[in-house]
């Protein structure tokens, strides 16, 4: 064979492999990336970020230059690993031949792959060892490069041009909240995120960065990487509420929580009822809670790249409706940004919950609902997403506040509710939440929302363990001496 | 199952059988590799409540073991007595008697210092199911039902295929975002969910039922789902809302066609 074919063939792989990729990539990947790689698939209308279009030739993760194609283990490590917080799962189960064969496969869709040789790869160096230095010193280079203009000034995705993305395919996108690491579609390592502004997001927004010298490469990541606590989310099955002497004074803010445990829950979109949410504009929310001997107070926060303030929500509006054909509307004066925490009406016996969407006719849900547009709460009652009926504002307090691409949202109520639920000490109460994004024109059953979680109340004063201890202790001791005389005297000298 | 942990455990207990052990040394050999088996052997790992059970019904059967033979009851009370009143015991024996009351209050302690649990919940996951249902007003019986579209299979392949190709249209448009694109539950708002989607390339779930309890429970959702199966918690649909009863059987077709599963075919009763 020719030395061209057989070039050719290293990058094209040969009909047989193709054959064989093209296999799995029907049965696996058309749903979404279409029969033809074109993207035009039945999955696509409701996935953000769309599944890519791999006639288009712009692949995102390589460890090329911008603008160049990836390379054959780019594509399988995109496949093998996908990525986090997109439709694209992992495919762990796929062995590295019938990773080579699909990706032989997706090369086909576009005609330049092997028309001018093989992609060269950067040269990725190994990471050097983190230091809180280098991180300090890379605060310069991230205000240098600009990053700040999209992903913000502490890397929370609100930039002041993050609400105006639009990607290759003028579909909206949203700079990456550096904060989250386990949301980075390249990877969480800072091999990872070196790769990521070294090459650049082809296709996004996010252009490639050659920065100098090369310690300052280094810099810039440890610095990103600083900005996140973990590489895993950590999320959080109950919500430890602390018990404090002094009076709940709204005023003091988020200062009112510094000694509360923060609890991060996930949020998915509402895609059970109409109105479904396909892409909700935000997926984590961190509560934290305090109580006193008459009150309770619950903050919640999040990351919003925009406060809406303008225009207005409740969860009686209709939800705007959904056209899977239309582009994504974003943004307007319309969509204020919202939140609720819900809980059940009378406190629970047993384990049974009201419906965690907005209740049921059984069992009825309590709404704390906050419109960010306006400066006081609103209180629902919810027996089920058709009849919610609004309830006064169910004696509760409100301040919130917006700072760095963060809302910070305190409701306050007192603990004890005549006929209602009552927050006791010790005890364990059923919460979820919901977020209504703004700037996503999430409104009624458009929404963001946690399933069931726990509040707990942590008792004020610990009991000291040191009774029961002795208790057990001694109770043992007894007995063991009672075998012990019991035998000696039954038996001693017989045995 | 773990077999690298399963392995020596079977080879030391075929080692151990050449030895001289007496009764008491293998009663505590079992003891100990059932223990062993069970807490590190099996993936993924059994909660150590159910670990703690089936040490109790472990220990009653080396128990009753030892009950069998006269001999071996004999040899153990002897064993027991001579180290409860023999003068050459009495250092161990002390030992014991003060390190037991100990490790009693230890363990209060260690239960004293775990974080409060929230009340847990036991969940049937697979609930016996009516005999009909009527969806949109048509009766289903769900006991001799059958799929309408899977004769179709050998009858008239081309239908057949046009069916599979709408459930596929219909998995990808409401079921992946929870049950996911390889349908092993693991879908993009999956980890929001507690019960997770269930995972269907798991031989457990959809290869040990009909296709008439798929329908049952995608028609109705947790909002159908009878008490013990916590109708409250599952982020569970009832697709009857939303889809047809085509489309439902359609989508049960796709499911079994994509994971390679065969549906559970009806009981026989004679």
């Amino acid at each position: 064979m020719p030395a061209m074919l057989l070039a050719q063939e290293k990058i094209l792989g040969t009909e047989a492999q193709r054959e064989a990729g093209k296999k799995i990539y029907d049965q696996k990947c058309a749903q979404c990336h279409g029969e033809q790689g074109d993207a035009n698939s039945v999955a696509t209308p409701f996935f953000r970020p769309q599944p890519r279009n791999f006639t288009s030739g712009i692949f995102k993760f390589r460890t090329t230059a911008s603008g160049e194609l990836p390379t054959h283990e780019d594509l399988k490590r995109s496949i093998k690993n996908g990525m986090p917080y997109t439709g694209m799962p992992p495919w762990p189960e796929f062995s590295d031949r019938q990773l080579s064969d699909l990706a032989f496969y997706i090369k086909s869709f576009y005609p330049d792959f092997g028309e001018y040789g093989d992609v060269q790869p950067l040269a990725l160096p190994k990471p050097p060892a983190y230091s809180d230095a280098s991180a300090e010193r890379g605060r310069a280079i991230y205000e240098e490069n600009k990053c700040l203009d999209c992903h913000g000034n502490l890397g929370r995705g609100d930039g002041k041009s993050a609400p105006t993305l639009k990607d290759q395919w003028n579909q909206p996108i949203r700079a990456a909240d550096l904060s989250k690491r386990w949301t980075f579609r390249g990877g969480p390592t800072r091999a990872d995120i070196f790769r990521t502004f070294t090459t650049g997001l082809d296709g996004s927004p996010m252009p490639s960065y050659n920065i100098q010298p090369p310690e300052d490469q280094w810099a810039l990541v440890d610095y990103v990487y600083s900005l996140g606590q973990s590489d895993q989310p950590n999320y959080a099955t109950m919500a430890a509420a602390k018990g404090i002497s002094e009076p709940i004074d709204l005023s003091r803010g988020k200062a009112l929580f510094d000694n509360a445990e923060a609890a991060l829950f996930p949020l998915a979109g509402q895609v059970i009822e109409p109105g479904r949410e396909f892409y909700p504009g935000v997926n984590a929310i961190e509560a934290r809670a305090v109580y006193n001997a008459d009150e309770i107070a619950i903050m919640l926060t999040w990351h919003t790249m925009t406060a809406d303030t303008l225009g207005h929500n409740s969860p009686l509006l209709p939800a705007p409706p959904f056209d899977p054909q239309a582009p994504l509307a974003q943004g307007g004066e319309e969509f204020s940004d919202a939140v609720a925490v819900l809980l059940p009406s009378k406190t629970p016996e047993g384990v049974e919950k009201p419906y965690f969407m907005f209740g049921d006719s059984k069992n009825a849900m309590d709404i704390w609902f906050a419109d960010l547009a306006k400066d006081s709460a609103e209180f629902f009652i919810g027996r089920g997403s058709k009849s919610i009926e609004p309830a006064g504002n169910g004696g509760l307090s409100l301040v919130s506040h917006y700072e760095e691409g963060e809302w910070s949202v305190i409701f306050k109520r007192s603990r004890v509710r005549e006929g209602g639920l009552s927050f006791e000490e010790g005890a364990f109460v059923p919460v979820a939440f919901t977020i209504w994004d703004g700037f996503n024109r999430e409104r009624g059953n458009k929404r963001g929302l946690t399933s069931w979680y726990y509040l707990y109340l942590e008792p004020m004063h610990k009991e000291s363990p040191l009774a029961p201890m002795t208790k057990s202790g001694l109770l043992t001791l007894v007995v063991l001496l009672g075998i012990v005389a019991f035998a000696r005297i039954k038996y001693s000298g017989k045995a | 199952m773990n077999y690298l942990v399963l392995t020596p455990i079977v080879v030391v207990m075929i080692a151990l059988r050449f030895t001289r052990l007496n009764i008491l040394g293998w009663l505590a050999v079992w003891w100990i590799a059932t223990y062993l088996a069970i807490s590190y052997g099996i993936n993924p790992p059994l909660p150590s409540s159910i670990v703690g059970m089936f040490m109790g019904i472990v220990t009653l059967a080396l128990l009753a073991y030892l009950t069998v033979r006269t001999d071996d009851m004999n040899f153990v009370k002897r064993a027991a007595i001579r180290f409860l009143t023999d003068k050459k015991y009495t250092l161990p024996l002390a030992v014991t008697v003060i390190a037991l009351p100990l490790l009693a209050a230890f363990n209060v302690y260690l239960s004293a210092a775990k974080a409060p649990q929230p009340p847990a919940a036991g969940r049937t996951i697979h609930p016996p199911p009516p005999t009909e249902i009527t969806f949109k007003g048509k009766k289903i019986d769900l006991v001799n039902g059958v799929n309408p579209y899977r004769e179709l299979q050998a009858r008239d392949p081309e239908a057949f295929r046009a069916h599979l190709a709408n459930g596929r249209k219909v998995y990808f448009q409401n079921c992946a975002f929870c049950h996911g694109d390889n349908m092993e539950g693991k879908g993009i708002f999956a980890h929001a969910f507690d019960p997770i989607p269930a995972n269907f390339q798991d031989p457990t779930t959809i290869a040990m039922l009909q296709e008439t309890y798929l329908f049952w429970r995608i028609a109705r959702g947790a909002p159908g789902l009878p008490e013990e199966s916590t109708p409250w918690a599952s982020a569970m649909p009832a697709w009857e809302n939303f889809l047809s009863e085509e489309e439902i059987w359609d989508v049960i077709l796709f499911m079994y066609e994509y994971t390679g599963h065969k549906p559970r075919e009806k009981e026989e009763v004679h």
